[in-house]
C-alpha cells in the first residue's frame, strides 16, 4: 500500500518533470534546473540522528554538543549541494542499441560524458529497477554504460524515460534527472526451436540472383544498399572510387525462399518465430534467403545486413496485415 | 623466515579496506570513553574488533547468533547492573560502546559499516558531553574529518578513490560546512534548563570548601592548586587586601566544629535592603568551577547579581538551578562594593544565636574574653582588644600546625599558637562570642592571582580562607580577620606572599617561574575557550541580541527571534555556497586553463608574424600553418599542439597533460633566441 503511494507519487513527479522539461535531443548536457534531489533512507537516518543530538545538546545545555550537531547539520547540507553539483555538466548521449531476440536483454548504449572541470563520480543510469553503473567520469572524459532491459515481445522497445542519478559523495542524498530521449531497440521475434527443417525447394514467385554463396570468388558487381560490408571490395574502392561487391558462387547451397504461406498451421506469432529460426538457419548454412510476408517482400540476399533486414521485417510485422 | 617472502601480502581487497576504515573510526571514536568506562567494555570492543578482523583476514569462523545473542543480552545487563540506570551520559556511553562492539562483530556489508559510522557520531557526541576541553574538541574535529573520508570511501560501490584527493575533498566539505555550523552555534536558541532530568554524574571530581570547619583536626593543609573560580573585572580591580570572596558562614559551634545553620532567616530582597553601600562599585564576571554545591562566591559585599544567583540570609550568594548543583562551570556577573555597612537588624533571639557557646568548652579562652569586659568597654574596644591579643602574643601562621585536643581554642590560644586561617577565625570568633558580641565564621577565598595574559584573576583552592564577622550595634556585620593581625602579608600579598614560611615544597615547585608562565598562558587559552565556546549559552545570546537592538524581550520572544535569525542565516549561507560552487564551475569551464595557455602560445607566435588562429581553425591546422612559417621550431610547435589536444580533449585525470602543456609553452619563450 505504501509502496503503491510512493510509486504513483513518483509517476506523478516524473510526468510533471516531463511537462516541465520537454523532450530531449539525443545528446544533452545536464543543467541546474533539471536536477532534482532527495535524501535517501540513509540520509533520513542521518537527519534523525542529528535531531537526536540536538535534543541531547538542548537537554544538557552542552555547547560542544551543539557544535558537533551543527557541524553535522552543515555537513549534511554541504553533502546535498555537492551531490546536486555532481550531475552538473554531465552529458548524456544515446549511442544506440543492438537489436536482440525477444527474451534476451536489450542493451541501450549510453555515453556519459563530463564537460565540467572536476571529475563526476558514481553516475548511474536507472530505468525502473534496472541500473547501469555507477561509473566515474574524469573531466573531459566519456564512459559508455549499457542499460540492460529484459525483453519479451518482438517490436520496438524504448526507454521512454530513464534517470541519470548519483549518490556521491556520501549516499545521504540521491540527485537525479529524468531524461526523455528517443531511445529504441529493435527486438526480433524469439526464434522457434529448431524442430522444422529449412524448406529446401525454391517456391515460385520469388526471383533472385542465383546461388550467391561464399565459396568461390565469382566476380565484382556494383554494391547496393543493404549489401554486407565485409564483402565490399575495398582495394578496388581505393583504386577506382567505385563501391564494388565481391560475389562468390556457392557450389552446394541453394537459395532459401521463406514464405509466410509455408506455415499455414501456425498462428501469427509462432509463425514469425519459425520464420526467424529459418532465417538464422539459412544464414548459418551460408544460403542466400528471401522473405515474403503479407505486405512485405525482401528479395534474395546474403550476409548479416540482409539477415538483419529480414529479422527486422519479422520484428515489425504488423499483426493487422496477417490474412485471417 | 623464507616463507614470509613467498607469502607477500597482496593488495588489500575492497572489502578489507572498507572493514579496516570502519574499525579505525570505531576505535578512534570510542577512545575518549575508555578511561571513563569499566575495563571490560573497551576489552569487549577490542575483542570484537580482533575477532572481526580474524574473520576477514585469517578465515576465522564468524560468531553465530547463538554466541551473539547471549553476548548482547549479557553485556546489556552488565551495563545496567553497573550503572543502575541507562539514563545519563556515563551509562549512555557505556551502552553505546557495547552496541558498537556487538555491531562490529556482526557487520557484514557496506550498510552495516555505514550504520557503524553513524553510531560513531553518537560516540563522538557523548565524548563531548563528558569532556569539554579544547583538546577533546580538536580530536573530535579530526574524527569528523576522517569519518567523512570513510563515508565517501565506504559508500562507493567501486574501488576506493585516491586517499590524498579524498582527504582534501573532505577537508573542503568541512570548510564549506563551517559557516553554517558557526551561524547555528551562535544563533540557535539555547535553553536555560534541561528538557528532561539529567542523571547525576557519579564522579563529579568537584573540590572546594567544606560546609564545616574543625580547626585542629587537620595537621597538614593539603594544598590543591586547583582553580576555584576565575574573575574578570570590568574596570580597575580593588586592592589585593580587599579581595575577600565571600562564601558560606558558620554559626553553630559545638566546642570543636563550626557548622552552618539550617534554613534562611530572611529572604534575598530583605537581606539586600539591609546593606548600605559606600565607595565605588566594582563589576566583574565570575566563572565558577564545579563545586558540587550551590554556593556562588562574590566580593564582599555584593550589590547586584544576575540570572540564577540569589542572596542568602548571611549575605552569601547562592546559585539556584533546576534540579540541584550543576556538574560544570557556571558563569555569573556581580557588582560589589568593597566598602559597605551590613546593618542587619538582629532580633534578641538572633543575637543569642550568634553568641551561643557550648557550656564548659574552652574555659581559659572564655576567662580571657571576660577579663576584657572588666572596665565596661564598648563593642569596638572589645574587638580591638581581641586583635591586640593576637598581635601581642607570639602567634605564627603555618600550614602544618600541631593537632589540638579536646579544648581546641584553649590549646591554640595558650599553648601551640600555630595555625592557619581556620584556627584564627575560630579562636577570634570564640573570644568575641565569649565577650558577648554576636559573631560568626565566614568561609571563602582571599586574594587571587592576576593572569597577565588573559587579564583576569585566578582564585585557587590554595586561596581558601576563613575570617570572623562580628555584629556591632552601630555598624552591623563587620569583618575581622585574625590572620591579618598575625600574618598581614597573607592578606596583602595573597597566598604567594607567604614565601617559604608556610608553603609546602610541592606548592613552591608548582610556582617555578617558567612552568608558571606556561600554565598561565594555557589557563588563559582554556578560559577563553570555556567562556566563549563551552560557556556560550542563553546569557551570551541575550547580550548578543541586545547588542543587535533586540532589547527587553521575554524568553520566548528571544528564542523566536534567534530561531528566525538562525534560519535566515543558514539559508543565506546555503545560497552563498551554491553560488560559490556555480561560480567555480563556470570559471573552470569557461576559462579552461588549457585553452588559456594555448591562447598565450598563439599570441606569442603572433610576434613571429604567424597570423592568429581563425575561429574555425583547429589547433592542428594552426600548428601546421605555424610550423610552415617557422620551420626551425616546427617540432616544438607540433608538440605544444599535441599537448593542448591531450589536455583539453582527453581525460586528464591527474592534470599531467596540462602541466606538460604549461611547461612546454613556458619553455617556448625561452627558446626564442
Amino acid at each position: 500500500m505504501r509502496l503503491g503511494v510512493a510509486h504513483s507519487l513518483e509517476r506523478w513527479a516524473a510526468s510533471w518533470a516531463r511537462r516541465r522539461q520537454g523532450a530531449d535531443a539525443h545528446a544533452i548536457s545536464l543543467k541546474r534546473r533539471r536536477i532534482y534531489i532527495l535524501p535517501t533512507r540513509f540520509g533520513i537516518v542521518f537527519a534523525a540522528m542529528v535531531f537526536a543530538m540536538l535534543l541531547g545538546s538542548l537537554n544538557y545545555g552542552a555547547s560542544l554538543g551543539f557544535a558537533l550537531t551543527f557541524m553535522l547539520t552543515g555537513l549534511g547540507l554541504v553533502f546535498m549541494h555537492h551531490c546536486h553539483n555532481n550531475l552538473l555538466g554531465t552529458t548524456i548521449k544515446f549511442l544506440g542499441a543492438t537489436p536482440v531476440f525477444a527474451g534476451e536483454r536489450a542493451e541501450f548504449k549510453i555515453a556519459v560524458g563530463n564537460d565540467a572541470a572536476a571529475a563526476r563520480l558514481e553516475i548511474e543510469l536507472c530505468y525502473k529497477n534496472h541500473t547501469a553503473g555507477p561509473v566515474d567520469v574524469a573531466s573531459g572524459g566519456t564512459e559508455t554504460l549499457r542499460l540492460g532491459l529484459p525483453t519479451q515481445r518482438r517490436g520496438w522497445i524504448a526507454l521512454e524515460r530513464f534517470r541519470v542519478e548519483t549518490r556521491y559523495p556520501t549516499r545521504l542524498f540521491r540527485a537525479w534527472t529524468w531524461v526523455h530521449m528517443e531511445t529504441r531497440c529493435l527486438v526480433y521475434p524469439r526464434p522457434a526451436d529448431a524442430a522444422r527443417p529449412l524448406p529446401d525447394s525454391v517456391s515460385g514467385g520469388v526471383t533472385g540472383r542465383p546461388r550467391a554463396g561464399e565459396d568461390d570468388f565469382a566476380g565484382l558487381r556494383a554494391a547496393a544498399a543493404g549489401d554486407p560490408l565485409q564483402r565490399i571490395a575495398w582495394k578496388a574502392y581505393a583504386r577506382t572510387d567505385l563501391l564494388l561487391l565481391k560475389e562468390f558462387s556457392s557450389g552446394t547451397a541453394a537459395p532459401c525462399l521463406l514464405d509466410w504461406d509455408l506455415l499455414p498451421d501456425l498462428d501469427t506469432e509462432p509463425r514469425l518465430e519459425q520464420l526467424a529460426r529459418w532465417c538464422l538457419d539459412a544464414d548459418a548454412a551460408g544460403r542466400s534467403l528471401a522473405l515474403r510476408l503479407p505486405g512485405c517482400e525482401i528479395p534474395l540476399g546474403l550476409g548479416p545486413k540482409h539477415l538483419a533486414s529480414c529479422l527486422e521485417a519479422l520484428a515489425l510485422f504488423d499483426n493487422s496485415k496477417a490474412p485471417r | 623466515m623464507t616463507f614470509a617472502l613467498t607469502t607477500q601480502p597482496a593488495e588489500l581487497s575492497l572489502e578489507s579496506k572498507r572493514l579496516l576504515w570502519t574499525v579505525a573510526i570505531v576505535v578512534g571514536a570510542s577512545l575518549p570513553h575508555w578511561s571513563g568506562l569499566a575495563a571490560w567494555i573497551p576489552a569487549l570492543l577490542l575483542l570484537s574488533v580482533a575477532w572481526r578482523l580474524g574473520v576477514a583476514f585469517y578465515g576465522w569462523r564468524a560468531p553465530s547468533r547463538v554466541v551473539r545473542l547471549p553476548l548482547a543480552v549479557g553485556a546489556f545487563l552488565a551495563v545496567l547492573f553497573q550503572h543502575r540506570t541507562l539514563n545519563g551520559v556515563e551509562a549512555g556511553s557505556a551502552l553505546l560502546v557495547v552496541m558498537v562492539a556487538l555491531k562490529v562483530l556482526e557487520s557484514r556489508n557496506q550498510r552495516d559499516q555505514l550504520v557503524l559510522i553513524m553510531l560513531c557520531y553518537f560516540l563522538m557526541f557523548a565524548a563531548l558531553l563528558a569532556d569539554r576541553g579544547p583538546f577533546t574538541a580538536a580530536y573530535i574535529g579530526l574524527l569528523v574529518w576522517l569519518a567523512t573520508v570513510a563515508l565517501i570511501q565506504i559508500g562507493r560501490r567501486g574501488e576506493f578513490l585516491p586517499y590524498r584527493a579524498t582527504g582534501l575533498f573532505s577537508g573542503r566539505l568541512l570548510l564549506h560546512a563551517l559557516p553554517v555550523m558557526v551561524a547555528l552555534f551562535v544563533l540557535f536558541p539555547r535553553l536555560p534548563g534541561p528538557l528532561w532530568g539529567i542523571a547525576g554524574s557519579t564522579s563529579s571530581g568537584a573540590s572546594g570548601l567544606n560546609d564545616t570547619m574543625s580547626p585542629g583536626d587537620i595537621t597538614n593543609l593539603a594544598l590543591s592548586d586547583e582553580v576555584a573560580f576565575r574573575v574578570e573585572f570590568e574596570g580597575r580591580p580593588p586592592r589585593a587586601s580587599d579581595l575577600y570572596w565571600r562564601g558560606p558562614s558558620l554559626t553553630n559551634f559545638n566546642g570543636r566544629t563550626w557548622s552552618m545553620p539550617q534554613g534562611n532567616r530572611r529572604g534575598s530582597e530583605t537581606m539586600a535592603s539591609t546593606i548600605e553601600y559606600l565607595g565605588e562599585p566594582t563589576s566583574y564576571r565570575v566563572s565558577l568551577e564545579p563545586t558540587g554545591r550551590n554556593w556562588a562566591f562574590a566580593l564582599d559585599m555584593p550589590r547586584r547579581w544576575g540570572g540564577e544567583v540569589r542572596m542568602g540570609s548571611d549575605y552569601q550568594l547562592g546559585a539556584f538551578f533546576f534540579g540541584g548543583p550543576r556538574p560544570r562551570r557556571f558563569d555569573y556577573s556581580v557588582t560589589s562594593h568593597v566598602e559597605y555597612r551590613a546593618r542587619e537588624p538582629l532580633t534578641e533571639g538572633e543575637r543569642e544565636m550568634f553568641r551561643a557557646l557550648p557550656a564548659g568548652s574552652n574555659p581559659r579562652a572564655r576567662a580571657l574574653a571576660e577579663s576584657w569586659l572588666a572596665d565596661g568597654p564598648n563593642d569596638t574596644m572589645i574587638v580591638e582588644r581581641a586583635m591586640d591579643y593576637l598581635k601581642s602574643q607570639p602567634f605564627a601562621y603555618t600550614l602544618t600546625p600541631p593537632a589540638l585536643g579536646a579544648q581546641p581554642v584553649d590549646e591554640f590560644l595558650f599553648e601551640t599558637r600555630e595555625g592557619f586561617c581556620e584556627h584564627y577565625a575560630s579562636a577570634l570568633t570564640f573570644l568575641l562570642r565569649a565577650a558577648g558580641l554576636p559573631a560568626r565564621v565566614v568561609m571563602g577565598y582571599q586574594g587571587g592571582e592576576l593572569n597577565g595574559v588573559g587579564g583576569y584573576y585566578i582564585v585557587r583552592q590554595t586561596d581558601a580562607h576563613a575570617w570572623t564577622e562580628v555584629w556591632l550595634e552601630d555598624e552591623g556585620w563587620k569583618r575581622v580577620d585574625g590572620v591579618a593581625a598575625v600574618a598581614p602579608e597573607r592578606v596583602a600579598l595573597g597566598f604567594d606572599g607567604l614565601g617559604s614560611g608556610g608553603a609546602t615544597v610541592a606548592a613552591a615547585a608548582l610556582r617555578a617561574k617558567w612552568t608558571r608562565q606556561i600554565a598561565l598562558v594555557w589557563d588563559a587559552v582554556n578560559t577563553r575557550w570555556e567562556n566563549w565556546i563551552v560557556g556560550y549559552g542563553p546569557e551570551l545570546q541575550r547580550s548578543l541580541l541586545e547588542s543587535l537592538g533586540f532589547e527587553n524581550l521575554r524568553r520566548a520572544q528571544r528564542s523566536a527571534v534567534l530561531l528566525g535569525l538562525a534560519v535566515v542565516a543558514t539559508i543565506t549561507l546555503l545560497i552563498g555556497l551554491s553560488a560559490y560552487l556555480a561560480w567555480r564551475h563556470r570559471q573552470r569551464v569557461g576559462v579552461d586553463a588549457a585553452a588559456l595557455c594555448f591562447a598565450k602560445f598563439v599570441r606569442r607566435l603572433a610576434r613571429f608574424d604567424v597570423a592568429a588562429r581563425g575561429p574555425t581553425e583547429g589547433p592542428r591546422a594552426y600548428a601546421e600553418r605555424a610550423a610552415a612559417a617557422l620551420p626551425h621550431a616546427a617540432t616544438r610547435i607540433y608538440a605544444v599542439a599535441d599537448l593542448y589536444l591531450r589536455a583539453r580533449y582527453e581525460p586528464d585525470v591527474d592534470g599531467s597533460a596540462l602541466a606538460e602543456l604549461l611547461a612546454a609553452v613556458a619553455a617556448f619563450r625561452g627558446a626564442r633566441a
